[in-house]
């Protein structure tokens, strides 16, 4: 960002000598220490401070706010309060709403649990006006391991109105579900990095996206390098997290990636179970990525269980595995004809939750 | 008047001019007026303005005074200082009384373990009544990662005041109540969103003026300091010395300001020697940033919580976690018998009991952890028991925030 030297209260001398020192930027003049941007402009010490000040007043974008004010709605950008509803009231009850729209979410699980059922279930509600749960715009499917499961999602969108009985009939029937889903194929990474670079700040910016759905963040991040390539692979899965990120900011869009897990071998020192004793299985991708994910979610299929009918048989477990606002708690959820829905009312797993209530 | 004009804050070019006209001390300026000054070195009538203004300031700058202080000075004004309760009673045990206000303090742990929790915790436990032994103060919080939810910061503040309602006896306390509700609390968060690290650049050269419009803020919390650092930088060198300097900033505006600065940081796996582990993330320089890390983890189902590094406590490891009302001691299971129901003396021992770092070290690192009345019993516990009672309420946070110095202590134990 080149500087715009006339929104800068200082004396027109300093201005000067920063002109004159051939400094552009305001990221230039933050990130010099004071010695060096003395050296530079040869200013004192005292005028540098002002200079850097000045420069820094006018780079901050945010305004400063109270949590007060955030809390009673008074900044819609900053903390919507709204949340993505996933279609059902329990499972949305797990979530506290649902998704948050800032922010990288993140389902893992094994392969067939049904990660790819509430991903495209997502689509659909993403697409109701926002009284309804919904963000009133459209979805981008991006699919890195499968091709996109078209009839599946005809399937879900003839079934909408028995997934959202609540909902009138007549809303759930004048929505063109399928002209809203947008759907991209990446088939490497490069693809992938433009999609998310180009592609998709285009959709986002003209406002007929209000999702974006990554299914999975982890197939071409795990066929792609090698094992020794672990510092790159982390660079460009820093550089992913990073873009997916600042699109969700600044857009309010939820990104729900999609993740599969790797099976727990021996005992590793650097391995972090997040206090999951009894699970046999972790998210993929290691700590670079977990980092990064603001809501981690975990799908899991109940063994030994199998009298729940229907599309899934087995009913599955989600969990909250962390999540800045949500207890630790999980609830069982049956994948059926018209989608996802949720058995009861979320209980907690954690024995130390259980103490408390977590409502 | 002895001080080197080198050592001033001058450009080298002024600088420089003044030495070679044969000025090398500030009282050879004593007498000087601008404008003699300006012909004499041969600067200009402003430069030289700048000049003698800094040299006649130079005295009340702190540097002379601030050397006169004496150890003892230093130990009153860091106990008058305070620190900050986290509601988990061993944590405070082991922090000396909590999170120390005045120095800047290091969280580290792999995701969902509990940073922000911690960090939200603090920012609103900050703001205690000073009646109730808390700091009545306010906090900054910094978000870089969009962790902070304020659905979850207002039931951290309900579980605060509900938990001083239980405590408030005195007319005082009844009065301070009617302030502390979870509006005012959220009203003394002011919260900054940085997405980039430019960003937080800026703001960090902002907080020293903002700190000086609210002498009230007593904690700065960045949460965290590490996802912006660690996306979009290449060059590493440039990395450390940018992290080295934003330290120094924030260390500065610890001392300056009075407050706690709370960094969060995330965790990296590093190999050593074939062997992989977990370690803090931002690099082996980075260590020394903040006086003060803390280290959270997990084992198996349980959060633990190591200090790993501070100037003037054992390093030891305690056991929390975190419940709807926020971060909490670990429960512990009441012992069958006369422990069940805590008399009044075992209370009387435990206000009085001091707590010497050996007695937190010998509880925390047992692992399958005993009820041990004093030091070590629930949070919850001791509120319920003391209001059951009707001894102190002001029990718990005297005995976890006030900071005796090692002689009263050892005379209460003996």
């Amino acid at each position: 960002m080149a500087m715009d030297w006339e929104q800068l209260e200082v004396n027109p001398r300093i201005i000067s000598a920063a002109k004159k020192a051939n400094l552009k930027a305001a990221r230039d003049i933050l990130s010099l220490s004071g010695a060096d941007l003395q050296r530079l402009t040869r200013l004192s010490l005292c005028d540098v401070q002002i200079l850097q000040t000045a420069v820094a007043a006018v780079y901050r974008k945010a305004p400063l706010i109270t949590a007060l004010q955030l809390y009673q709605g008074g900044c819609p950008t900053l903390e919507p309060g709204h949340r993505l509803s996933l279609g059902c009231p329990v499972l949305d009850g797990l979530l506290r709403g649902g998704v948050p729209l800032s922010g990288i979410t993140e389902l893992a699980g094994e392969s067939g649990v049904g990660k790819t059922q509430i991903g495209l279930q997502l689509c659909l509600s993403v697409q109701f006006p926002q009284e309804h749960g919904g963000l009133g715009a459209g979805a981008v499917y991006i699919c890195t391991e499968d091709t996109f499961p078209i009839k599946r999602l005809r399937q879900l969108i003839t079934q909408q109105a028995r997934l959202r009985p609540e909902l009138p009939a007549e809303l759930v029937h004048s929505i063109r579900f399928s002209d809203n889903v947008y759907i991209e194929h990446t088939a490497d990474l490069a693809a992938l990095q433009a999609c998310v670079s180009q592609r998709l700040p285009i959709l986002l910016s003209r406002g007929l996206v209000r999702l974006v759905v990554l299914d999975s963040v982890a197939a071409l991040f795990r066929c792609e390098f090698q094992a020794d390539e672990t510092m790159e692979r982390a660079r460009h899965l820093l550089a992913l997290a990073s873009s997916l990120q600042s699109l969700s900011h600044s857009f309010q869009t939820p990104v729900l990636c999609i993740n599969q897990v790797t099976d727990i071998v021996g005992s590793d020192p650097a391995r972090c179970s997040y206090g999951l004793v009894d699970a046999r299985v972790l998210p993929a991708l290691g700590m670079v990525w977990a980092n990064q994910v603001l809501v981690r979610l975990m799908l899991q299929r109940l063994e030994g269980q199998s009298e729940a009918a229907g599309y899934g048989g087995v009913p599955r477990k989600l969990e909250v595995v962390f999540a800045p606002h949500l207890p630790r708690a999980s609830c069982l959820c049956s994948v059926s004809e018209e989608g996802v829905k949720g058995l009861q009312s979320p209980e907690p797993s954690h024995p130390q939750a259980l103490e408390l209530g977590v409502q | 008047m002895q001080r080197a004009l080198s050592s001033f804050s001058f450009a080298p070019a002024v600088k420089v001019r003044l030495i070679n006209a044969g000025f090398h001390s500030a009282a050879d300026l004593s007498d000087f007026r601008p404008a003699q000054l300006s012909k004499e070195a041969g600067i200009s009538q402003e430069e030289a303005e700048d000049v003698l203004q800094a040299v006649q300031s130079e005295p009340s700058q702190g540097r002379a005074v601030a050397s006169r202080l004496t150890a003892l000075d230093l130990l009153e004004r860091e106990q008058a200082l305070g620190s900050i309760v986290t509601f988990c009673s061993d944590l405070d045990c082991v922090l000396g009384g909590g999170v120390p206000v005045g120095k800047t303090m290091e969280i580290c742990g792999a995701p969902g373990v509990g940073k922000t929790q911690l960090c939200i915790q603090l920012a609103v436990d900050v703001q205690i009544p000073v009646c109730f032994g808390g700091l009545g103060g306010q906090a900054v919080y910094i978000d870089t990662e969009g962790g902070f939810f304020v659905q979850r910061a207002a039931d951290l503040a309900q579980a605060a005041v509900d938990h001083c309602s239980l405590l408030a006896e005195d007319a005082e306390q009844r009065e301070a109540l009617k302030e502390f509700t979870v509006e005012t609390i959220l009203s003394n968060l002011f919260l900054f969103r940085c997405h980039d690290y430019v960003e937080l650049l800026a703001e960090i050269y902002l907080l020293p003026n903002f700190l000086a419009q609210h002498p009230e803020v007593r904690l700065v919390v960045i949460d965290s300091i590490a996802s912006p650092f660690r996306r979009d930088f290449e060059d590493l060198f440039e990395r450390t010395r940018l992290l080295s300097g934003l330290a120094l900033r924030l260390f500065k505006m610890a001392v300056q300001h009075s407050t706690a600065v709370v960094l969060t940081n995330q965790m990296t796996t590093k190999i050593v020697n074939g062997q992989s582990k977990l370690v803090p993330a931002l690099g082996e320089s980075w260590g020394h940033a903040a006086a003060q890390r803390l280290i959270l983890h997990w084992e198996g189902q349980q959060r633990l919580a190591s200090l790993c590094k501070s100037p003037t406590y054992k390093e030891a490891t305690v056991p929390y976690q975190i419940t709807g009302d926020g971060f909490r001691d670990v429960a512990r299971p009441c012992l069958p018998g006369p422990s069940s129901d805590p008399p009044a003396s075992a209370l009387g021992n435990a206000r009085k009991r001091p707590r010497l770092e050996e007695d937190v070290r010998e509880t925390s690192l047992r692992s399958t952890p005993e009820p041990v009345l004093s030091a070590a019993s629930s949070f919850h516990t001791t509120v319920l028991s003391w209001s059951r009672t009707g001894g102190s309420r002001r029990g718990h946070f005297l005995c976890c925030s006030s900071r005796q110095t090692v002689g009263e202590t050892q005379g209460d134990h003996e």
